[in-house]
């Protein structure tokens, strides 16, 4: 698939046919990338690179150490006065701000008599006051609990000893776990740490102010303050969150982020001044150049997450771990490719290497945080490190899952960069769409390829549609749920036209009705064939996930718009496929009469496609 | 015409004479060759469309933080986000005192069972999400042994509302032994209806979309010396009538401009929605010194390490690593963007604001004198 219009002959011989020789030529190709790099590095640039380094890690280790840092510090004003027993915590609060009780305050404690141990709070009639308030409402909390640690009588103080059991039920409902599914779990007294999987109770986020009367502090892990887990008070009960993993997992991601970003230099250098020509004309393919180039910053990866496996680990993150790392890696690799490929300048790779990371990270991290909560949170390979971390572990399917679709995806993003790796587009400035259609358009190769790369687009459209399920989360239900189908039915709408407008835009489809209409349908057909493929995986390996899905559509989440699949399979499946066929047709001839009638087309698909959803969504649930 | 004229040195004519003078220096400063530089760079990142991306980044940032808050807050905090009530099964000889405080409470709804085994089947059953076995001990203590699911997103969910429910039984408890205790535990507030984002938006948000322009100008800095210098026209620079000094105040110049239109963007938006910001001046006067100081470093990075590989990585930890110790400080740059914008700033405040500008400006003149020093040398 070499983009060049050689002759066949000439073609013929430029493909290596040797395995053997193909690995060594990519084999070198890396050793230059990697000799290459080492020879741009100066002892200036090394020795800055260190002090960098160093003053990085050691502000995060010094964060990590001091617990974080008091971002709410003094945010409120609370008018006490020095005598009255309220004062203490309030001064003890970071959150709070003692101050005088003639300036400007947004709670005022009035404490007449000292003695009685009550006063009145008069809070500023604004959303400020009431949040100073439950502030302070949990100041005085955490002061009432320090007063009583000090108690000599121990039973008054401490009236109450709560014991918490965890517990599985052999009917669970929607979304129940794989793990402990029917097995009592050891017991848990509400001192010991964090009732999820083994969690280990690490003393981090805020001390002295109660974290459920804060407004958006995550769950605490262990409580810094006290350390003495001696009552058994309700004080002490932990929800099962695995927030120390989290943090673990997250560390996984940082250093993909570098990576990427020296990848993303190295493919646009190729494009400065010409300086990829020399191994475009040379008798070896595309695929190996990219694929040596790809190499050393791909074990680079790999050997980082090995790294922080071992630190962060401690013998706890394994081999699974940096497995489930590696997909993110690729399609970390992946996007930067195509993004060093289409960028004019380094500004723009810069944004566009920021914008990856920012989405990346969107898709791996957030689902990772409901890793002890619902099977669905298997979306991100993180999952499998924090479960892996937790010592939970996972299965072979759940593994795959996990893992098949940013694998995927990133290779289908390399297939698409390697399109415009050629000379028309590598050393010329054209804008970053049309850039996008050239990549699009050279794996087109006949009618059945528009099936293909509709089928392809699935990991994309299931990602896309993820970050806009978690965009439109914030907002009202009345809104975000037609907002959310729309939306969906245009993603998927995109994905599976763009190709077909590509096409017909250079000519490799003929603009004729018999074309259109089979293209048209051919894309719906793929598509359909892909999500269909995606909903057989999980009801053949992952049932507990349909189910978790039912959940996630029940909530009005509307995943339900990935596929017809779980929500009554037999009843609906061939409209799905009808629909996707009408649709991909309606985009298809619009695309074949020019740009304006493309878009005219595609919204008119995607007001079709988000009808079909609204009426099947409103049917089913 | 000559009458029309004003007497010189009479008011008019100084007025006209000001007036001339400052259209003059306006005029002189737009066609300063810095400025000019400056309108250069910004016209390019309108043109590549990565403006346009940029903004879209932070608002995808600010959009997404608060999703995560959200959707923490409702699973973490479900009374803040009208949740539903835990059904609970009691039993035990102590059920009639805890059923007393748990009657009163919204996020548990109990009933009492004859015994241990009638409720812990109710649980299996799925009738409640949790049982309560409350019995007295020796030591006159009352002992609580809880049951949850070991489930699925409802368990943490019931765990906190539990846990709420508890406490408000442990203080009812106390209360009825005030006599036994040293100091009497002192009376809470009202639980106030307050929003569990309100700090939120304050303390993350706001600094997040304050800080993110800066940050942003500073890599846009790195990138447009080292591309200057890689793609060669350097060299078409200095023949301009810019000094090599001019040429990375030009380029200073694009992204301090940039750093407060979209942070007051960013707060015009905020307000508009419901999270009034105070202090604009003080907090863009802030957003404008971060960005000089980081835009600084940046150009120093892209002079003393042309490629732009090592360049953008050595900004970024190096952005990352000063940020990282800054935070650690009182009067971190988030937590006094903070505490400006929500209105509770002290003198002390505004003082850290202006020895953040101080900073900069610092920053800003050691990069000058670095370029100064090394003269042309310094632009590759």
């Amino acid at each position: 698939m070499s983009g060049d219009a050689a002759d066949p002959d000439q073609r013929e011989n430029r493909r290596v046919r040797d395995p053997r020789r193909r690995l060594r030529k990519i084999a070198r190709i890396a050793r230059w990338e990697v000799e290459y790099s080492v020879g741009t590095l100066d002892r200036r640039t090394v020795l800055l690179g260190l002090l960098a380094v160093v003053v990085a890690l050691g502000a995060g280790g010094a964060t990590a150490a001091t617990g974080g840092v008091a971002l709410d510090e003094d945010l409120y004003r609370v008018a006490v006065d020095e005598e009255s027993p309220y004062h203490e915590p309030v001064a003890a609060a970071p959150s709070l701000n003692p101050v005088e009780p003639g300036s400007a305050w947004d709670v005022r404690v009035v404490d007449t008599n000292h003695a009685d141990r009550t006063a009145e709070f008069r809070a500023r009639d604004s959303g400020k006051g009431a949040a100073a308030l439950a502030a302070l409402r949990g100041a005085v909390r955490s002061e009432n609990d320090r007063l009583m640690r000090a108690e000599p009588n121990e039973s008054a103080a401490f009236p109450v000893a709560v014991t918490l059991e965890y517990e599985g039920r052999a009917t669970a409902p929607a979304g129940g776990t794989t793990d402990g599914g029917g097995t009592t779990e050891p017991t848990e007294t509400a001192t010991a740490s964090g009732g999820g999987a083994g969690e280990e109770a690490t003393a981090t986020a805020t001390p002295a102010t109660d974290d459920s009367d804060r407004g958006f502090a995550i769950p605490n892990v262990g409580d810094a303050l006290f350390p003495d887990p001696a009552s058994g008070s309700p004080a002490d009960i932990q929800p099962p969150f695995p927030f120390a993993s989290l943090i673990l997992a997250f560390a996984f991601l940082v250093p993909l982020n570098f990576v990427a970003q020296a990848y993303g230099s190295t493919v646009l250098d190729e494009r400065i001044g010409r300086r990829g020509e020399l191994l475009l004309v040379a008798p070896v393919e595309p695929g190996d150049v990219v694929a040596g180039k790809t190499l050393p910053y791909l074990l680079a990866s790999v050997a980082l997450s090995v790294v922080v496996a071992l630190a962060v680990g401690g013998g706890e993150a394994g081999v699974v771990s940096v497995l489930a790392v590696l997909p993110l890696a690729v399609l970390y690799l992946a996007g930067t490719f195509v993004g060093g490929m289409f960028a004019r300048s380094f500004k723009e790779l810069t944004f566009v290497t920021v914008t990856l990371s920012v989405f990346l990270t969107a898709y791996a991290f957030v689902p990772a945080i409901f890793a002890n909560v619902t099977p669905v949170a298997l979306i991100s390979p993180l999952t499998v490190v924090v479960r892996d971390l937790q010592g939970v572990g996972v299965t072979p399917a759940q593994f795959a899952f996990s893992t098949g679709p940013p694998l995927l995806a990133g290779g289908t993003l390399f297939l698409l960069g390697l399109g415009v790796y050629r000379e028309e587009d590598m050393f010329t400035q054209r804008a970053v769409p049309l850039k996008l259609l050239d990549a699009l358009d050279a794996r087109l190769t006949g009618a059945r390829s528009a099936a293909t790369l509709s089928a392809l687009a699935i990991p994309f459209v299931f990602v896309a549609e993820l970050l806009v399920v978690a965009l439109l989360f914030a907002l009202p239900v009345s809104v975000s749920v037609p907002l959310l189908l729309v939306a969906i039915a245009a993603i998927e709408e995109v994905a599976k036209s763009a190709h077909l407008y590509a096409g017909f835009r250079t000519g490799t489809f003929a603009r004729t009705k018999r074309v259109t209409l089979l293209v048209g349908a051919l894309s719906g057909l793929g598509f359909f064939a892909g999500e269909k493929l995606t909903a057989v995986v999980q009801v053949v390996g992952l049932p507990e996930l349909t189910l978790g899905r039912a959940a996630f559509s029940a909530t009005g989440t509307g995943l339900d718009g990935l596929a017809g699949g779980p929500l009554g399979l037999l009843v609906l499946f061939m409209a799905p496929l009808l629909l996707h066929a009408v649709t991909a047709t309606v985009s298809a001839a619009g695309a074949a009469r020019g740009r304006t009638a493309y878009l005219l087309a595609l919204a008119a698909a995607t007001l079709l496609h988000a009808g079909y959803n609204l009426t099947v969504v409103s049917a089913v649930v | 015409m000559s009458e029309l004229r004003p007497e010189p040195g009479s008011d008019a004519a100084r007025e006209r004479e000001a007036a001339g003078e400052d259209r003059g220096r306006l005029r002189s400063f737009w066609r300063d060759p810095r400025t000019v530089l400056a309108r250069k760079e910004l016209r390019s990142l309108a043109d590549e469309k990565t403006i346009v991306l940029a903004l879209l980044i932070q608002l995808f940032v600010a959009a997404f933080s608060s999703f995560l808050v959200v959707g923490l807050v409702s699973m973490y905090q479900p009374g803040g986000v009208g949740g539903v009530s835990v059904d609970a099964g009691v039993s035990g000889d102590a059920a009639d005192e805890l059923l007393a405080t748990l009657d009163g409470q919204s996020g548990v709804d109990a009933r009492e069972y004859e015994s241990p085994d009638a409720a812990a089947d109710a649980f299996r059953r799925g009738t409640v999400d949790a049982t309560f076995l409350a019995s007295h001990t020796e030591e006159n203590r009352i002992e609580v042994t809880v049951t949850v699911p070991d489930e699925n997103v409802r368990t943490t969910v019931t765990v906190v509302q539990i846990r709420d429910a508890l406490r408000a039984f442990e203080r009812d408890q106390r209360a009825s032994r005030v006599e036994y205790l040293g100091t009497e535990p002192l009376v809470l507030p009202e639980a106030p209806s307050s929003s569990p984002y309100y700090g939120f938006s304050y303390t993350v948000l706001v600094p997040l979309l304050l800080l993110l322009p800066a940050f942003i100008g500073g890599s846009i800095t790195v990138d447009s010396l080292s591309e200057e210098i890689d793609r060669g026209t350097m060299e078409l620079l200095r023949v301009s009538p810019l000094s090599p000094v001019g040429i990375v105040d030009g380029k200073l110049l694009a992204s301090v401009l940039l750093a407060p239109a979209q942070a007051g963007l960013w707060m015009a938006l905020l307000s508009v929605n419901g999270t009034p910001v105070a202090n604009l001046p003080a907090l863009l006067a802030l957003t404008t010194a971060f960005a000089l100081a980081v835009s600084a470093l940046g150009a120093a990075v892209a002079l003393l390490s042309p490629d732009r590989r090592a360049a953008q990585f050595l900004y970024s930890t190096g952005v990352l690593g000063l940020f990282g110790a800054a935070a650690l400080l009182p009067g971190s740059p988030p937590n006094t963007i903070a505490r400006l914008a929500v209105n509770s700033a002290s003198d002390v405040t505004y003082g850290v604001v202006a020895s953040y500008v101080a900073l900069a400006v610092g920053a800003y003149l050691a990069v000058r004198a670095l370029v100064a020093r090394r003269g042309a040398a310094a632009l590759g």
